[in-house]
């Protein structure tokens, strides 16, 4: 239950924003088809990894690298810790913009990402059942608020928008449809550090990643519905531009995008959390002298030091960018690696048993 | 005079209520010692002197008699001056060291059972707990009927022994809960537990957390329907409330009370309490956010007559704000400190000042003045006293951070404050489990 709503508020955090319009300019028609092969994907590797995991019951993937041997822990361990810092700095610094950029244009970027890390990292310091017990209660009072706007966001769409249907697959190897992939990448992780904490049945993940798809589905579409293709195209965040034009006579606020981005800002809040401490959990399994505490601090502190090092949002797309091939080394190499050493043990269990 | 005496005078003899009597009981001379102030000598001697007759008509013996009204003891004259100090009467045989140690009867020092002041109830059982441990421990019995309630006594202190005690039913309440209970009640057995943070520390609960972990009543239904489900009861002698652990976030909008209400009324008292508390965090801090940070959110309209009605006034909104939530808390407990038969002067001056006169001075808007009264009214929705002080806490900082940051702060401070709450727990009970049988997923 709770890994489950977890796992549907972190993604849900991160479909919104970049999501749509990475898709968008991938392809001129038939959005369905990039959409439903992320998804598929998704699907795939998620599946895998859990198959991979319920090999090794009980154990977090750090202790199960670390029990196979010391280079397949430095060839996949160093990696995730990097891909961690990385998606802090990149969602730190990207968010920050995005927030500026909509509503808060005279507050200081620092101002806004001391707020944002302060507020995450003092969640991960109290521990992981702290983040999902947190990630409950905001999911009931935000998710109400994201689900009525998202069902208002159908309020201007035109269904002409929706031909031409044919799609082929040039947008394969688009750099931006590569790089929507931030969004099927960048949470599925957690399940295999939360387990000695909590258990979950791979089932209702599978069913909080169903649900999911409409949502992937119409971030897209809604944009392009709104405005069709050539429009939304040129849009920076084509579903928020897309909100904002929404208008209900009988709420008293005019920019309904507000409570919409603020509710998605505060679940990634808790998804920074949540990365940073699976951070700091790979890093005291190696550094378990110094308090994990110190080590939360000691790593926010690098990540806040290190945003004022992007000066601007094309530096951060360049980040974004750098960081597609780490995220496809992830995605790629830790389900299947997984999979790959609990099908070695398995089969070796049972030799010894014979 | 015999020394045994002549002992106890020395250590007793400058308390003007200490009573020495001679007195006659069957065939023996004896000397009554005891406060007069705890105990009631009339009535004590009238009782005594019926026991020994009763005993002598029927040619017992007088060795009986001794043991039939009280503990019979020889020479330990500190324990005698200790139970003295508990209000117990002693009873001296002259030219002996043997004394007896006599439940008297006591003196009235107690209120009777009266119907509780802080809390009030519409439609339900209307006693409520009062100072004396063992009244209280007596009305919870009378309620549970059960065989299967444990009471665990304690003493506590160390120059004055407070008594404590633990009730729980068996079978419900969490062993482990009950156990670490325990365990820290007799590790810190010398420490002095007459208030609430006195008792936290006993308990080992950090003395910095803004949220009580007790869960205080005074209405003994309240407490036994809790007990039922598997809590537990702390008492302490001369409070008037029992101590229901764990504490859980729910028990800030469900009174055991609601349940003598059909169930569609009790769900809709229950949603009023859930939109006071959204009410009493959110609104002092929309309106600073609106004002000042972010008011292209609101409508046009809407908009333009916020800016009306803060025409002419000289500071921004958060100065205005924390001006008017001030007084409103120094009003609050003005209110609690004053006799009741000036009380109603202060809710007259605060009046004034809360509504128009402030307003027309041109000193804070009309609009504050709603958002002001509609907290003040949705924070006293919430069940029991202590956490509606909590929740008035929390306000500032969402206040404040919706003063910096705008809208942006206050969903921060909400973040900030599911976070606190949700890292809360009772010796791993999180304080966000709907019921203590709690596991990980029912609860947050």
């Amino acid at each position: 239950m709770h890994v489950m709503l977890m796992y549907v508020i972190s993604h849900l955090g991160l479909i919104f924003f970049m999501y749509p319009g990475n898709v968008i300019s991938s392809t001129e028609q038939g959005h369905w088809l990039p959409v439903l092969l992320g998804v598929v994907i998704h699907f795939i590797f998620i599946n895998i990894y859990m198959k991979g995991l319920s090999y090794f019951p009980k154990k977090d993937i750090i202790r199960i690298y670390a029990g196979i041997g010391k280079g397949t822990a430095i060839l996949f361990i160093a990696p995730v810790f990097l891909y961690f810092s990385m998606i802090l700095l990149i969602t730190l610094r990207a968010y920050a913009e995005i927030i500026t950029i909509v509503f808060l244009s005279k507050t200081p970027l620092w101002a806004i990402m001391l707020l944002l890390i302060s507020i995450s990292t003092y969640i991960a310091a109290k521990g992981v059942e702290t983040i999902f017990r947190t990630g409950l209660l905001l999911s009931l009072l935000f998710l109400p608020i994201i689900i009525f706007i998202f069902f208002t966001s159908f309020q201007n769409v035109d269904w002409r928008y929706v031909v031409p249907l044919d799609a082929d697959l040039g947008f394969i190897i688009k750099r931006t449809y590569l790089e929507s992939f931030f969004a099927f990448s960048g949470g599925f992780l957690f399940l295999g550090f939360v387990q000695p904490y909590f258990s979950y049945d791979r089932k209702y993940i599978l069913w909080a990643a169903a649900f999911l798809i409409p949502f992937f589905l119409f971030s897209v579409y809604i944009p392009v519905l709104t405005f069709g293709q050539a429009t939304s195209a040129t849009t920076f965040l084509p579903y928020v531009v897309a909100v904002d034009a929404i208008n209900i006579n009988w709420l008293m606020f005019d920019r309904v995008t507000m409570f919409f981005l603020l509710s998605l800002i505060s679940f990634i809040m808790l998804y920074l959390a949540l990365v940073s401490w699976k951070a700091i959990r790979i890093l005291s399994h190696y550094l378990p002298s110094i308090k994990p505490v110190k080590l939360l601090l000691a790593l926010a502190a690098a990540v806040y030091i290190a945003c004022f090092f992007i000066p601007d949002w094309k530096d951060v797309e360049k980040l974004f960018w750098w960081n597609t091939f780490l995220r496809f080394y992830i995605l790629i190499a830790i389900p299947f690696s997984l999979f790959f050493f609990g099908r070695c043990m398995k089969r070796k269990g049972i030799d010894e048993s014979i | 005079m015999d020394r045994f005496i002549n002992e106890i005078k020395a250590e007793l003899g400058n308390n003007g209520d200490f009573h020495l009597q001679r007195d006659y009981l069957a065939d023996a001379a004896v000397m009554l010692l005891g406060f007069n102030t705890l105990i009631d000598f009339i009535k004590t001697r009238t009782v005594l002197h019926k026991h020994a007759e009763s005993i002598l008509l029927q040619n017992q013996p007088s060795e009986d008699l001794w043991g039939a009204i009280g503990e019979l003891m020889e020479g330990d004259v500190l324990k005698a001056i200790s139970s003295i100090y508990e209000g117990k009467l002693i009873i001296h045989f002259e030219n002996t060291s043997r004394f007896i140690i006599m439940e008297p009867v006591p003196a009235m020092l107690d209120r009777s059972i009266d119907s509780p002041t802080n809390e009030n109830v519409i439609q339900g059982a209307l006693d409520s707990f009062t100072e004396g441990i063992d009244i209280n421990i007596g009305i919870v019995r009378k309620l549970v009927n059960s065989d299967e309630i444990r009471i665990d006594s304690f003493s506590a202190g160390r120059s004055r022994k407070n008594k404590l005690s633990l009730l729980y039913i068996d079978g419900q309440a969490d062993i482990e809960l009950v156990n670490s209970i325990r365990n820290h009640i007799e590790k810190n057995i010398q420490m002095e537990a007459y208030n609430l943070q006195g008792l936290a520390k006993m308990l080992g609960f950090p003395s910095w957390n803004a949220i009580s972990k007790f869960n205080t009543t005074e209405l003994p239904h309240h407490a036994v329907q809790n007990l039922r489900k598997g809590k537990v009861i702390l008492f302490v002698d001369r409070l008037p409330f029992a101590l229901i652990l764990p504490s859980l976030f729910w028990d800030m909008f469900a009174a055991e009370n609601d349940r003598n209400f059909p169930l569609p009324i009790m769900l809709a008292i229950r949603l009023i309490r859930i939109i006071g508390i959204l009410i009493t965090l959110i609104t002092p801090g929309l309106y600073v956010a609106l004002v000042s940070v972010n008011p292209e959110v609101l409508q046009i309209q809407l908009a333009l007559s916020v800016a009306q009605s803060r025409e002419g006034v000289p500071y921004p909104a958060l100065a205005e704000i924390i001006f008017m939530l001030l007084i409103l808390e120094l009003i609050l407990e003005a209110s609690v400190r004053l006799p009741k038969s000036i009380g109603p002067t202060i809710t007259m001056v605060g009046g004034i000042i809360l509504g128009q006169a402030a307003v027309e001075a041109k000193l804070v808007s009309n609009l504050l003045i709603i958002i002001l009264a509609a907290t003040t009214i949705a924070n006293s929705t919430i069940v029991g006293f202590q956490n509606s002080v909590s929740i008035r806490l929390f306000k500032y900082a969402i206040v404040i951070l919706g003063a910096i940051f705008g809208i942006l702060g206050l969903v921060a401070g909400l973040v900030f404050l599911s976070a606190y709450l949700a890292s809360l727990n009772t010796y791993g009970k999180s304080y966000l489990y709907l019921n203590v049988k709690g596991n990980e997923n029912n609860g947050g």
